[in-house]
């Protein structure tokens, strides 16, 4: 079992939420995505696993901006803060890597870029995961975290008719993208042509009593020695791509 | 007059706004959203679309949300669109 201070700098689910995350996964061989909705006390522990309206293939997973506005009219209405369910953005790989593409790297700098903190989430089809906490209060940074299932509190069971019920009503095959997508997957010639992928970042575990308060308390430049020894200390972590269970 | 937004910016925001009588939709959002493009957020007035400008009323919820909120497997997608 992790002690306090270590589950405080991992992305942590509740099995409830976790099950309901791999559920919606496993619907389908489409990626699908969502937020991820925390304890307004304890925001990188995800409790529940939101599904907005969204069109998906195999390959990708495009959010509904109509259903963006609804999604946060309702978790106001519910007595949540933006922070509580904005924050985490969690999508799926049906593939066997979890690692960030352009296009996610683009909307996490777009869309997510402007806000205090967030988390880039991706959960692949064989169970790899991948988590980036980036934080933007002073010069900015991030670091990737790892991903922890915790059972160590209280937690509901599962809701299979509920969670259907929610990926029907939301998820959508984009037939367009997906005719397009298939094409090009049997297109071995020209998958043999595709770039290999780049993955130039390094990141690293940071084990603090609490990540965000903790960075935001320093001053200019001891955080960025901070960030610099989070740079070279990159094998610190080396079970990055794998879900702990506790 | 009084009002309610709602956004993700910085620490986030779903709370009560003074703003003054007359105040356009595109004000609020200069006011609100500095150095932001509009083309890049989805807003709502009370749930519906509204002119630039719609003169905020007390009581009204604004609702300023990002969009083309998307993911990719590695690489594929990219070569596509």
């Amino acid at each position: 079992m992790k002690n306090n201070i270590q589950k405080k700098s991992m992305l942590r689910f509740s099995p409830t939420a976790w099950a309901k995350l791999l559920f919606m996964r496993d619907m389908t061989n489409n990626e699908v995505g969502g937020f991820g909705i925390t304890k307004a006390n304890d925001l990188l522990f995800v409790t529940d696993f939101a599904l907005v309206k969204q069109k998906v293939t195999s390959i990708s997973v495009s959010f509904d901006d109509e259903a963006i506005s609804g999604f946060f009219e309702d978790q106001v209405a519910a007595g949540r803060k933006p922070q509580e369910f904005a924050r985490h953005w969690i999508h799926t790989h049906p593939g066997s890597s979890p690692e960030p593409s352009c296009t996610d790297e683009k909307t996490f700098d777009r869309v997510f870029g402007p806000c205090d903190w967030a988390v880039m989430a991706i959960i692949a089809q064989d169970g790899n995961s991948y988590a980036r906490l980036r934080f933007n209060t002073g010069p900015g940074g991030e670091v990737k975290i790892p991903v922890y299932v915790d059972y160590d509190c209280e937690f509901a069971g599962s809701d299979l008719d509920l969670w259907i019920q929610q990926y029907k009503a939301n998820v959508f095959v984009d037939e367009i993208l997906k005719e397009k997508s298939e094409k090009l997957i049997f297109d071995e010639k020209l998958l043999a042509d595709l770039p290999p992928l780049k993955n130039d970042r390094s990141f690293s575990l940071l084990t603090s009593d609490d990540l965000i308060a903790e960075v935001d308390k320093m001053d200019p430049i001891e955080r960025q020695l901070f960030i610099d020894e989070l740079a070279v200390r990159s094998d610190f972590w080396d079970q990055e791509n794998e879900v702990l269970y506790g | 007059m009084r009002i309610m937004f709602i956004n993700n910016q910085g620490a986030g925001y779903a709370n009560y706004v003074q703003i003054a009588d007359n105040t356009t939709i595109q004000q609020f959002f200069a006011i609100k959203m500095q150095d932001q493009q509009e083309a890049d957020y989805l807003i709502r007035v009370n749930r519906m679309p509204v002119p630039k400008d719609y003169v905020l009323q007390d009581g009204d919820r604004v609702t300023i949300t990002p969009v083309k909120i998307e993911g990719a497997q590695p690489v594929l997608l990219e070569q596509i669109v």
